[in-house]
């Protein structure tokens, strides 16, 4: 570990200015990753640029009626707010099943959202990692690979995204407003993550320099038939071996309108678009739901390990949206 | 007199604990103190080619780096001697036998400065491809283990053929049953702090389960007289079983602070205590069973495959508890081992017992279904009065009783006995039960009393309280005896210039050092020439002493060598089955145990729950694997090891039957600890098959195993 200085930027402006002209400085809200990852070598920083006390803390009600969530507004703050738990809550869920309390008080919205793979060939520097070095190999592609991608994997990365979060804000069809030496961009979410392809070292595209502002969640006038079903080793306080998203417009018999997205399957959130296009105007029931999960992971590929995602998502997919089909609610 | 023996008496550490007063074994503050951190193997099996030290030793505030180069000075311990997990002493040569082995230690002013100076520590290796994959290894016949060979074999086997035993059988059931590796993690990590006060003299704070055996290790490794060596222990936050030697850090530890003259720290970060501080072997069991019609067993053979490492070769004993639970005059048992690239297997909660009752267990579950006899009934059929072995009688048995009490308080009779029967809304539901059993081990110890003119009564042994809640059962036999209230004793605990007070390990703590305080009291009451503590204290006023004091060993008698001692159990458990997407729960639980006297209900009953808790992990989720190309475990913190979160966990009803055991020991106590996690994987696994149909053989089962 290289000493670091440790900033504390006095505007977005500041921060953003810092972080563009030093490119081995590292942005730090909660902390509650980042830290960890300094303890092990993962990041080496030449300084830290402390965003925590940003005013980016605001959740609002936007225009068009949606919610436009500052970047620092912590897991807590976020997943008790009363608009997210009334109009959107099956991001209040995503963020419940993912961590402990204790992390999601400090945990934010941005933090979470840049949160790196939990691949425990990427978390120790005696294995090579294509994603840690370039170019060095993916142990885990023929190692230990229970819990690692069976879609949009590459022969360089075979990594998952290990945010809950990530995967309710790319069913909601979220935007995320960044700021750059440039000024503001939106990005969105479904376009933010990354596969691995032959650069596994960028999870985001979020460009150097680049601090994430805030979430926007559209409205979405079906979301109360949210849910979110995360499926893992132990009953709370574990990353998902599969995690399903989904929201369902029904109106008579007819799905009008659906979302489906899984997580811990690929190195991104991953929306499962076609699976949506099949069942919008189909009727509400177990076949439609059954030939959608099919569907939803019908180029997923087995590591050695891991074959049991691909049931197991098709199963969660079935079930999410059952209860999506009766209204929403716990899956 | 006052009755404290056997009520619910609230733990004495308490307070210190949930305050933090408590002062652990790496939290001793000494002026001068350093710290080292460890630099550990990144291959499996192989050599040390170059190790360059120079970018470490340049870096701020370093102050030292070992390697093997320049060990600091160990002695090779004498022949015969048995205190050390690993058997190879820390940087002995260039030789890499694991992934995590030490093969260096940097000490710097920081602990900081130390991690970072470690990590620049360049070494390159000569790598031979490691194994550590056990369905690849080769196996031998397994080494005894305390003086017990794990071969056996009684009654008619001629051929070695399991059939002639079992030819006229009314059923037979045969199954390979496979447990992963674990490791104990711990609350309180492995660290220590050494302080020399001079050449000869040492003071270790590191958390043993056995301050006196430490002492004469560390004494016998640093080459000075055993006085020299002091080891302070009052807390540990957890052992196991891996706390009970010292482990090759703690060596490192105390011989490399002789070397630099200072106080020196060393904690073993979480990631290398995966690798290095001990864990349980994975087992691979093959159980045949044959019965006749009414369900008495007619053969049990039982066969383990276990795993250990170049540097220790401890078998994982686990077919020892079969001749102890069920009755039958065809007995086979085998054990096998295998030498993997991994560190050090050692004792852990149950060693044996536990992933052999998880067989044996589940193999008579098994057999009740293909009999169509209720699980409870066969085993009730099946007791054995004598250990099978030893050929005595147990002592004060009360199996019988906790398996129809815990059948009585779970509404086992309720129970629907097929299969898939059970439902609750679209849940599966399922009963499933096994016994449990451990042996009741008691060596000798010695303890202190003394009673002051303030009318306080001091008890003191070495003797130390792994969070088990030893300071309050000493405290309340010593109140019982004393006739004093339990807040007028104060024990000390943990400290190796204490009378021996023995070792916390196989459950018998309780067993070993209560006789002890008993006999100490006792004694100083005659000393005092008074019936009980006020009247010594009234005494002691009027001759103007200082205190009076005494000092009283206890050891198992002769009489008692002509029973075989154990403890028994029964668990009952409900679990729920979400079929479609896997999701299994255990809701319910209830346990009744046979302990001899139950001395504090409280805390004997935290011990069930918290074995039952670790059982229920090892039944639904820990695992520790290894990387199988580099042999480096891929498992590097408490979120990649999993082990139960409140969630995980149901109301754990525990419940207690029997009587004092006095053949045992004058306080009529065996031990409670190891007993309660005994049976438990099993119990789940029948539950899980009484839910869903399906017979799951290999732990821990998890979501993949039940789609
Ligand atoms: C034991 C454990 C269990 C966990 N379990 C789960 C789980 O089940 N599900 C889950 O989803 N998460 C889980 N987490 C992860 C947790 O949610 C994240 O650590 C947390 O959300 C990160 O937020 P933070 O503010 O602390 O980020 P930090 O640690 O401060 O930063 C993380 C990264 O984000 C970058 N960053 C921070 N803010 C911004 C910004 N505004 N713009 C651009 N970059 C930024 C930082 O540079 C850094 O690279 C777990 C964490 C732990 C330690």
């Amino acid at each position: 570990m290289k000493n670091f200085a440790y900033v504390r930027p006095n505007s977005v402006e500041d921060a953003v200015s810092r972080a563009t002209s030093d490119r081995d400085a590292l942005f730090i809200a909660g902390g509650t990753n980042l830290v960890d990852r300094l303890k092990v070598f993962l990041d080496e920083p030449s300084q830290l640029l402390d965003v925590s006390r940003l005013a980016m803390k605001q959740i609002a009600t936007t225009n068009e009626g949606g919610l436009k969530i500052g970047a620092l507004v912590t897991n807590t703050a976020l997943a008790n707010n009363i608009d997210v738990r009334n109009n959107y809550p099956l991001l209040s869920r995503a963020i419940l099943a993912g961590a402990s309390q204790q992390i999601r008080n400090m945990a934010t919205v941005g933090g979470n959202l840049m949160q790196r793979t939990r691949c425990p060939y990427y978390y120790d520097t005696a294995f090579p990692c294509n994603k840690r070095q370039p170019d060095t190999g993916c142990p885990a592609a023929t190692g230990i690979n229970r819990i690692h991608a069976i879609l949009g994997s590459s022969d360089r990365c075979v990594a998952v995204n290990p945010s809950d979060m990530s995967v309710a804000m790319v069913a909601l069809d979220a935007t995320l407003e960044v700021q750059g030496v440039e000024g503001k961009r939106e990005i969105p979410f479904v376009d933010f993550h990354r596969l691995p392809g032959n650069t596994p070292e960028r999870d985001t595209n979020l460009e150097p320099g680049e601090l994430i502002t805030a979430v926007i969640l559209p409205p979405v006038s079906f979301a109360q038939s949210g849910v979110y079903l995360k499926l893992r080793d132990r009953a709370s306080y574990a990353f998902a071996l599969v995690s399903v998203a989904t929201a369902l417009e029904v109106s008579g018999e007819q799905i009008k309108n659906a979302r489906i997205a899984l997580g811990g399957v690929a190195h991104k959130p991953w929306r499962a678009t076609e699976a949506e296009e099949f069942l919008i105007g189909k009727a509400a029931n177990k076949s439609n739901f059954e030939q959608a999960a099919e569907i939803a992971l019908k180029d997923a590929q087995a590591l050695a390990h891991n074959g049991f995602k691909i049931e197991l998502s098709k199963r969660a997919i079935r079930r999410a949206l059952a209860v999506s089909a009766q209204g929403g609610g716990e899956a | 007199m006052n009755q404290i023996i056997g009520t619910s008496v609230s733990r004495k550490d308490g307070r210190v604990k949930v305050t933090g007063e408590a002062t652990y074994g790496a939290e001793h503050q000494i002026p001068g103190l350093v710290h080292g951190y460890l630099v550990t193997a990144t291959i499996a099996n192989g050599r040390i080619h170059n190790i360059d030290t120079k970018e470490a030793e340049d870096n701020p505030g370093v102050i030292a780096v070992f390697t093997h180069r320049n060990q600091p000075k160990i002695f090779q311990p004498s022949n015969g001697f048995f205190g050390l997990y690993e058997s190879r002493l820390p940087l002995a040569d260039d030789l890499i036998h694991y992934a995590g082995q030490i093969v260096g230690l940097v000490v710097a002013n920081t602990l900081e400065r130390a991690r970072d100076a470690a990590h620049l520590v360049k070494v390159q290796y000569q790598t031979e491809q490691p194994q550590v994959e056990a369905q690849k290894a080769t196996y031998q016949k397994a080494p005894s283990l305390f003086g017990e060979d794990f071969e056996f074999q009684e009654g008619t086997f001629e051929t070695g053929d399991f059939s002639i035993a079992s030819s006229d059988a009314a059923a037979k059931t045969e199954a390979t049953y496979t447990t992963e590796i674990e490791i104990h993690a711990p609350m309180e990590p492995h660290a220590l702090v050494a302080h020399w006060e001079n050449q000869d003299s040492v003071t270790v704070y590191e958390p043993t389960q056995w301050v006196k055996g430490s002492q004469r290790t560390y004494a016998e490794l640093l080459g000075i007289p055993v006085e020299g060596v002091r080891i302070i222990s009052p807390y540990i936050g957890g052992a196991f079983g891996s706390k009970a030697f010292p482990w090759p850090h703690g060596i490192l530890c105390v011989a490399a602070a002789r070397e630099i003259q200072r106080p020196l720290k060393v904690v073993v970060s979480r990631r290398q205590m995966t690798a290095n501080t001990g864990h349980r072997s994975q087992t691979e069991q093959t159980m045949r069973l044959a019965a006749n019609k009414d369900g008495k067993l007619k053969a049990i053979e039982h066969t383990a495959k276990t795993c250990t490492s170049p540097v220790k070769n401890f078998p994982e004993p686990c077919t020892g508890i079969t001749p102890v639970l069920y009755a039958t005059p065809n007995m086979r048992l085998k054990q096998e081992i295998a030498v993997l690239n991994v560190g050090a297997p050692t004792f852990m909660r149950a060693p044996g017992e536990n992933p052999g009752m998880f067989a044996l267990e589940s193999a008579m579950d098994e057999l009740a279904w293909e009999l169509n006899i209720d699980p409870v009934e066969l085993r009730l059929r099946n007791e054995t009065k004598e250990h099978q072995r030893k050929k005595l009688p147990f002592s004060a048995k009360h199996f019988a009783e906790c398996l129809k009490t815990g059948a009585e308080k779970f509404g086992w009779s309720q129970r629907q006995m097929q299969p898939r029967s059970q439902k609750q809304g679209d849940l599966l539901v399922g009963w499933g039960m096994a016994s449990s059993a451990f042996p009741a081990l008691r060596s000798s110890a010695e303890a202190q009393v003394r009673l002051l003119p303030d009318g306080t009564a001091h008890v003191l042994t070495s003797a130390n309280d792994m969070g088990t809640g030893a300071y309050t059962v000493v405290a309340m036999t010593a109140a019982e005896t004393l006739g004093l209230p339990v807040a007028k004793v104060k024990v000390e605990l943990g400290d190796s210039v204490l009378p021996n007070g023995g070792m916390a390990g196989g459950s018998q703590m309780t067993a070993t050092l209560t006789p002890a305080v008993l006999a100490a009291c006792q004694k100083v009451l005659e000393t005092a020439n008074a019936q009980n503590a006020p009247e010594a204290f009234a005494n002691l006023r009027e001759s103007g002493r200082a205190a009076y004091e005494a000092t009283a060993s206890s050891a198992p008698s002769e009489e008692s060598k002509k029973f075989a001692f154990n403890s028994w159990g029964a668990h009952f458990c409900e679990v729920t089955v979400d079929e479609e997407i896997a999701r299994l729960r255990v809701t319910r639980w209830v346990s009744v145990i046979n302990i001899g006297r139950v001395l504090n209900s409280k805390t004997a009953a935290s011990q069930i729950r918290g074995a039952v808790i670790m059982g229920i992990g090892q039944a639904l989720m820990e695992e520790c694997h290894f990387d199988p190309n580099t042999g480096y475990p891929v498992v590097y913190d408490l979120a990649t090891y999993h082990y139960p979160a409140h969630a995980d966990i149901p109301r754990i009803e525990v419940n207690f039957v029997g009587e004092p055991d006095f053949n045992f020991n004058p306080m009529g106590v065996r031990g409670v600890g190891e007993i309660g996690i005994t049976g438990v994987s099993a119990a789940v696994s029948n539950a899980v098959y009484h839910a869903t149909g399906k017979r799951i053989r290999s732990l821990p089962i998890t979501p993949d195993k039940l789609l």
